[in-house]
């Protein structure tokens, strides 16, 4: 009997030991259960228990799991003895029931309960999956159907304690690892042909009818499995001899049904884990279970891409062999062909994106599994390669993700340096994933909050000095180097087939290379890997940049419509601009700069020819206020300090075009960036033109005035889309010229001079120039193309008061001052205030006038061939049917309501729907379609860098246009049918408002 | 190549196929062929066959008219009329544009899209349909009245009767084609008959039935008589519909089944048919295209003109069949407007989507018609808020027209050129002068 001792005689050396209280420790030990264990009085002798529980990641459970499991061993007769000589000196079993004990305290509560189990700890070997299986079935065939359930948890307990002493007393976590995942996953499959024992007893004869065979997937099937997982399963079953298949197919659902039960559901003994059989056709919706042939034919006819990278893990793992074996020779040649389906690319991109975008977790800051850097992130990107390269080389066909990386990196897909470095951090978070369920059997993929549990955790991975932080931080710093996981060992390969980075690269073969370039979407591999080469070829700084840049750049091409057109730009400019000090520094520093760059060249071939003529504009991707937009006031400051260092007027304008482009380019990227909505673009694209007419009209005055004295005042008044603020990139320059005599000057002079100014303007503006060419259109003038060019505004006085038809009215509503004297720009609103809003509105002819002026110009507008349906101008739907709309009831009722006095379409619009003259649902729908046709004018010309006037009919250039107004890729028939659909339900609108009768 | 590809290239070898005819239908539903020697099937099956889309009805964007046909290996079939050494076969195609995604003008796509919106729902959509026909004595010229190959009534059975064998050639022939029948049997009127195929998933139905019409023209011609499938040849007679059962599956379970509940019929069934009538006349421009459907729905008898349900009731526009006992998965509804020359790709898939709006907006079933719908007055069924048909092609176009449910099922390719053709059928009906209105007015006006 050891002598009692008071607690202020805690030994010192068991407050060394690590026990967190040492002194309920030390009243443990000297707990009458465990006498003949502790041994000498002291209890830290060599060899001693306590030194024993010192070493296990949580020696206080250990030391109290003990004294239980001694308690309960003292209730079985005669067991005593024999625990006690084998737990007393230090001994392979010691360790071992002592690290379950400290490991876990779900096993700990186990042995209490069994404590006759307590040889599966000490006496643990590894075991062949037929013995697991056959110790399963055997323990619940004794048990029969009605207590099956518990006598499965309880044998399956019992070897679970088997596989964690193992696993616990191992002396580097990571070794053991793929045991342990592989026990765990032979375990589970004895577990499932255990619970289909135990159905098929409870369905009685019955259960022959059906031959089922369970297909494990997911972590099961690639025998890679965590302690605590939901465990993926597929079923597929066959008739037995003679049974009619429905009725084969009723008992096998029974039987599956039970079996998921049996597995699932919590008894008295506890539970196993959930059995997840939504990995199989049709999820959740599709019947439980299929035949062999109902399998393969769905894979042939329905399934997803990503349904074949599940199939990469399926094994077949309990019930019917034969079955088991047939379905796997049915579906697995069809995960290999699954890169030759249909929409490969496209899928593969989705499954990409969906690995880089992340699912955001819950608790991000503690997942092990989801969110950036965490389990999920290394599987995909293995299964993805997969199924990249798997087709052409049949050594990649494993699946398990460690071996499959062993052979992506064997096979040259992937750097060996990288592959080993993923590798072991994959290794190390599954470890800790592993540490941290089984100690309490829980399925969770959080690292542990709680100091002590962070404590636990570390020592049980090994560490003796501030377990805690360096868990920790070592899991931090693993997370770190899976982030960069995709772009390392997706894309820098791809460099590796064209340039030596480093000496541990393998070179990816072209081959490889190639297939993976396309499977990214370029459409030309050969060219792009050219193009590769000749970026990063070479020694020199510019060479050794962008072979850090482009690994990651390569992936937002990608992301684009046209990846070979971005990465030819991206060459292009890099070679114009490659020896500058800024350029490379501005990438490589400007954390955005150089993705938005990929983006913009790989979205818009506008933008891109803009910045190849002008490739200092990269700056402005450096920073957000870089791409706003300017105003029109700071436009033309640059524009006049720019023309002003001239000393020709044509050298002055090409000065002041040079800023136009810089500007254009801006506003592009803005656009393309989603900073401007179709409202916000026709802004800065009409300040952007109005500044430039005006300038230019400063430049031909200067020139008047130096060649003899000034005789008039010239205005420019904009029209039609540049009148309403509502440019494009493609739009013209609809004007009117107007001019007024200075006082006591001779009116025929003043109008020569006028003539000649504004001819001036016209043929600068039409010259080939840095920027795409702005056409000026005077056609809406008086008398047309027949009037002249330019007209005093007495000249317009007397014309309009003559001659005015109702079309010019209605031109004039979208009449407003863009340029030149703002005195004259006064007088000539005065003028036209009366004709656009006429006061009382129309008279019943001119009404009918207006319309059978639309339905003709339906008729004989349509250039021919075009489509009547998808005519962005003058099809059904299109613009103008919403311009008339609007201006009809402009016409008729802004002399009563100011809010109608507006050049802007969108703005009439409202207005009319807020005053009841057109009905509110009309009005939207017609604003629906005026903002789709001109955000689709605008895409085209974004991403072909010219326009179309409808909805394209070839399916790239369709694609592109809708990428750049953010449809998904591969969606072009989608886009033609929103048009459709937008434009028919406004065309029914225009009908109604345009010839109802109803205002 | 997958498995089945293999088999089908294996067979052609092994059957001595000659020909392989690449099956594909128009917006109307007009049954079009391209043949194409076995050696280049390997090729149709990776990339396709490239033809020019723009001859072909609704299918094209005037200048992309590049089109590929995809046969689908699992529809292959030898067909057996032209069974002499050297054999040929048949496979249906998916219409794909040359970037490979499925043409939206391609009927069999429209049907597939409308599937797959149901699947997205839970539910697969089975049909069988009960399809007549009459069959004429050869050489009708235009002016003359056709002449149907017999004169006996319902269920007649006819001796030695030509009608008799052209049945018994015809099934043999569909079941060597793997189409089974579940019923055959002289219809009411002279010369016409009826075979009914068994159920099916709606495109397997749609595929058979491209293929029944196929076969029946076939034999008819091999037997010196001409077939045909138009709703109302015969003014005095009644017409070829085709009586459509329809049911919707929940993974095994018939979700129109509910045991205990008035016609075991659940709630999901009721609301269907609540979505088939409400949207019965926006469909019928598909469901009865032709100007000459609506002279079959408004010729009175068995003709459903009414926008009713009931059981057991022939005049109504959708029936609930007797329920036989201890026969849940037989649950159905019998729509009976459809004819016989519908396009069916199209037709199933408006039909669904009618029925599947009720059931998503959970429609309520008005009570059901217990009268023959017919022998009411207007006011009556004013009264009862029964609603009826489109009475012209040209009704049925203005109410077509604004449904936004054909257009999105359609699609909007597709709803734009079928209304534009009808348009067009409708154009040409108006500039006739009828024998109608000789003989009435030319005598006395």
């Amino acid at each position: 009997m050891v002598a009692s001792r008071t607690p202020e005689s805690v030994p010192a050396a068991i407050a060394r030991l690590g026990f967190d209280d040492p002194r309920r420790a030390n009243a443990l030990l000297d707990d009458p259960a465990l006498e003949g264990l502790a041994g000498s009085p002291d209890r830290v002798d060599a060899g001693g228990l306590s030194e024993a529980l010192a070493r296990v990641a949580d020696p206080d459970g250990a030391l109290l799991g003990l004294v239980r499991f001694m308690e309960s061993v003292a209730e079985h007769d005669g067991m005593r003895t024999e625990v006690v000589a084998a737990l007393r000196d230090e001994s392979v079993a010691r360790t071992r029931l002592v690290a379950v004990l400290g490991g876990s305290s779900a096993l700990a509560d186990h042995l209490v309960a069994h404590p006759e189990h307590w040889t599966a700890a000490t006496g643990a070997t590894p075991l062949e999956p037929a013995e697991r299986t056959r110790r399963l079935v055997e323990a619940v065939t004794a048990a029969g159907p009605e207590d099956g359930a518990d006598a499965l948890r309880v044998g399956y307990r019992e070897q679970l304690l088997g596989i964690a002493a193992l696993d616990l007393t191992a002396a580097d976590p990571l070794e053991v690892l793929w045991d342990t995942a592989e026990a765990l996953a032979d375990l589970a499959a004895a577990a499932l042909e255990a619970a289909l024992t135990i159905a098929r007893a409870q369905v009685g004869p019955d259960a022959d009818k059906a031959r089922l065979a369970v297909v494990a997937m997911g972590k099961a099937g690639g025998h890679e499995l965590n302690y605590v997982s939901d465990v993926d399963v597929i079923f597929a079953a066959e008739p037995a001899d003679g049974v009619p298949e429905d009725e084969a197919i009723a008992v096998a659902t029974d039987l599956a049904t039970r079996l998921m039960r049996l597995c699932s559901a919590s008894t008295a003994a506890g539970s196993l884990w959930q059995v997840d059989p939504a990995l199989r056709p049709e999820g959740k919706h599709g019947p439980l279970v299929r035949t062999v042939e109902s399998h393969r034919a769905y894979y042939e006819r329905w399934a997803k891409t990503w349904e074949f990278q599940a199939l990469l893990k399926a094994r077949p793992v309990a019930g019917d062999p034969d079955v088991g074996r047939a379905y796997h020779e049915a579906v697995q040649p069809m995960v290999w062909q699954a890169s030759t389906r249909e929409h490969f690319v496209a899928d593969v991109q989705a499954m990409r994106r969906r690995v880089e975008d992340h699912i955001p977790a819950a608790e991000a800051d503690r997942q092990l599994k989801l969110g950036a850097g965490g389990l999920r992130d290394v599987e995909f990107s293995v299964q993805l390669l997969q199924l990249v390269h798997g087709r052409a080389d049949p050594s990649l066909r494993s699946p398990s993700t460690l071996e499959a990386l062993g052979a992506l990196s064997a096979g040259g897909y992937i750097g060996r340096e990288d592959a080993a470095t993923f590798g072991t951090a994959y290794r190390y978070l599954r470890a800790l994933e592993h540490r941290i369920q089984l100690s309490r059997l829980r399925r969770t993929h959080l690292m542990p909050a709680a100091d002590a549990d962070l404590r636990r955790l570390g020592r049980a991975m090994g560490l003796r000095t501030s377990p805690a932080e360096t868990v920790d931080k070592e899991w931090r710093a693993r997370r770190r180097e899976v982030r960069r996981l995709h772009e390392r060992i997706f894309y820098r390969p791809l460099l590796s087939a064209v340039a030596r980075l480093s000496d541990q690269d393998v070179r990816l073969t072209p081959e490889a290379a190639r297939e993976r370039l396309s499977a990214l979407g370029f459409r030309d591999p050969a060219g792009a890997l050219r193009h590769l080469e000749a970026l990063t070829d070479g020694v020199s700084r510019r060479a050794s940049i962008q072979r850090q840049l482009l690994p990651v750049m390569l992936g937002w091409f990608a992301d684009e419509a046209d990846p070979d057109a971005g990465l030819l730009a991206f060459r292009k400019i890099s070679d114009e601009l490659g020896s500058t000090h800024w350029y490379l520094r501005l990438l490589r520093d400007e954390g955005s700069a150089a993705e938005r760059l990929a983006h913009t060249l790989a979205r818009s071939r506008y933008a891109a020819g803009l910045l190849e003529q002008a490739p200092e504009c990269v700056q402005f991707l450096g920073t957000a206020e870089g791409i706003a937009p300017r105003s029109r006031e700071e436009i033309l400051r640059r524009m006049r300090s720019a023309a002003g260092r001239k000393d020709d007027p044509e050298s002055a304008m090409l000065a002041a075009r040079t800023i136009r482009r810089s500007e254009l380019f801006r506003v592009a990227v803005a656009d393309l960036a989603g900073v401007l909505d179709t409202e916000g673009l026709g802004g800065a694209m009409t300040d952007l033109t109005s500044a430039l007419l005006e300038v230019t009209l400063e430049q031909c005055l200067a020139e008047v005035a130096a060649s003899g004295e000034v005789l008039t005042r010239v205005l420019v008044v904009g029209m039609g889309r540049l009148g309403g603020r509502e440019q494009g990139y493609g739009s013209d320059a609809d004007v009117l010229f107007v001019h007024d005599p200075l006082e006591g000057a001779d009116e025929v002079e003043a109008q020569q001079q006028a003539m000649e100014v504004v001819r001036r303007l016209v043929a600068l503006l039409g010259r080939p120039g840095p920027d795409p060419t702005l056409e000026v259109d005077a056609g809406l003038r008086p008398e047309g193309k027949s009037g002249p060019l330019v007209r005093s505004l007495a000249s317009y006085r007397e014309y309009y008061s003559r001659w005015s038809l109702v079309w010019e009215a209605q031109a004039l509503l979208r009449a407003a001052p863009v340029a030149g004297d703002a005195d004259l720009a006064g007088r000539f609103l005065d003028l036209v205030a009366p004709l656009r809003w006429p006061e009382g509105g129309l008279d019943a002819g001119q009404v009918r006038e207006i319309r059978t002026l639309k339905a003709r110009m339906e008729s004989e507008r349509l250039p021919r061939g075009a489509d009547r349906k998808t005519h962005f101008k003058l099809g059904h739907g299109g613009l103008s049917d919403v311009e008339w709309v609007a201006q009809l009831v402009q016409l008729r009722h802004a002399h009563e309501h100011a809010d109608l006095r507006t050049t802007s379409t969108l703005e009439a619009l409202r207005a009319a729907a807020r005053l009841g003259l057109v009905e509110e649902a009309n009005a939207a729908a017609l604003e629906e379609a005026w903002r789709l046709a001109s955000a689709m004018r605008n895409a085209a010309v974004l991403y072909r860098g010219k326009g179309v006037d409808a909805v394209p009919t070839s399916d790239r250039d369709a694609d592109g246009i809708g990428r750049v107004l953010g449809f998904p890729a591969g969606t072009s028939q989608e886009l033609a049918e929103r048009y459709r659909r937008v434009a028919r339900r406004a065309r029914t609108a225009f009908e109604d408002e345009l010839y109802g009768d109803g205002t | 190549m997958d498995r089945q590809q293999e088999f089908v290239l294996r067979t052609i070898e092994e059957r001595d196929i000659r020909f392989v005819r690449l099956w594909f239908t128009d917006v109307l539903g007009t049954l079009k062929s391209v043949a194409v020697a076995p050696a280049e099937l390997e090729g149709a099956f990776a990339e396709g066959i490239g033809f020019d889309g723009s001859v072909i009805e609704g299918f094209a964007r005037v200048y992309e008219a590049d089109m590929l046909a995809k046969p689908d290996p699992s529809t292959f079939q030898v067909l057996p009329w032209r069974g002499e050494t050297g054999g040929t076969a048949r496979m249906f195609c998916d219409i794909r544009l040359p970037d490979g995604s499925p043409s939206l003008a391609d009927p069999r796509h429209v049907l597939q899209r409308t599937l797959s919106r149901a699947s997205d729902l839970g539910f697969t959509f089975y049909t069988h349909p009960e399809i007549e026909f009459f069959l004429l004595k050869q050489g009708w010229v235009p002016g003359a009245s056709p002449e149907p190959i017999d004169t006996s009534g319902y269920f007649d059975h006819t001796p030695h009767g030509s009608s008799a064998d052209f049945r018994r050639a015809a099934i043999t022939m569909l079941e060597t084609m793997g189409i089974s029948v579940e019923f055959s049997h002289h219809e009411a009127a002279p010369g016409q008959n009826e075979i009914d195929l068994r159920y099916a998933d709606a495109l397997t139905t749609a595929d058979n039935i491209m293929t029944f019409r196929t076969v029946v023209k076939e034999v008819a011609l091999e037997q010196g008589i001409y077939a045909t499938f138009m709703p109302k040849p015969f003014a005095e007679h009644a017409g070829s519909g085709m009586h459509t059962h329809m049911s919707l599956f929940e993974g095994d379970a018939n979700a129109f089944h509910e045991p205990g509940a008035p016609y075991q019929l659940s709630k999901v069934g009721r609301q269907f048919i609540a979505g088939l009538l409400r949207h019965g006349a926006e469909c019928a421009a598909v469901t009865n295209q032709y100007v000459n459907s609506y002279k079959r729905l408004w010729g009175g008898g068995e003709a459903p003109a009414h926008l009713t349900w009931g059981h057991n009731n022939r005049s109504a526009l959708v029936r609930v069949p007797m329920y036989k006992p201890d026969k849940g998965q037989s649950t159905r509804v019998e729509v009976r407007s459809i004819d016989a020359a519908c396009n069916p790709y199209l037709t199933f898939a408006v039909m669904l989507a009618a029925g599947l709006k009720g059931v998503e907006e959970g429609y309520e079933l008005p009570p059901e018609a217990e009268d023959d719908v017919w022998s009411l007055t207007d006011g009556e069924r004013r009264a009862m808020g029964i609603e009826s048909m489109p009475a012209s092609l040209l009704e049925a176009i203005e109410i077509m027209e604004d449904s936004e449910l054909l257009a999105q099922t359609l699609g909007e390719h597709t709803f734009d050129f079928f209304l534009r053709n009808k348009r067009a059928e409708w154009a040409d009906y108006r500039n006739q002068v009828t024998a109608f209105e000789l003989e009435r007015y030319l005598p006395s006006l």
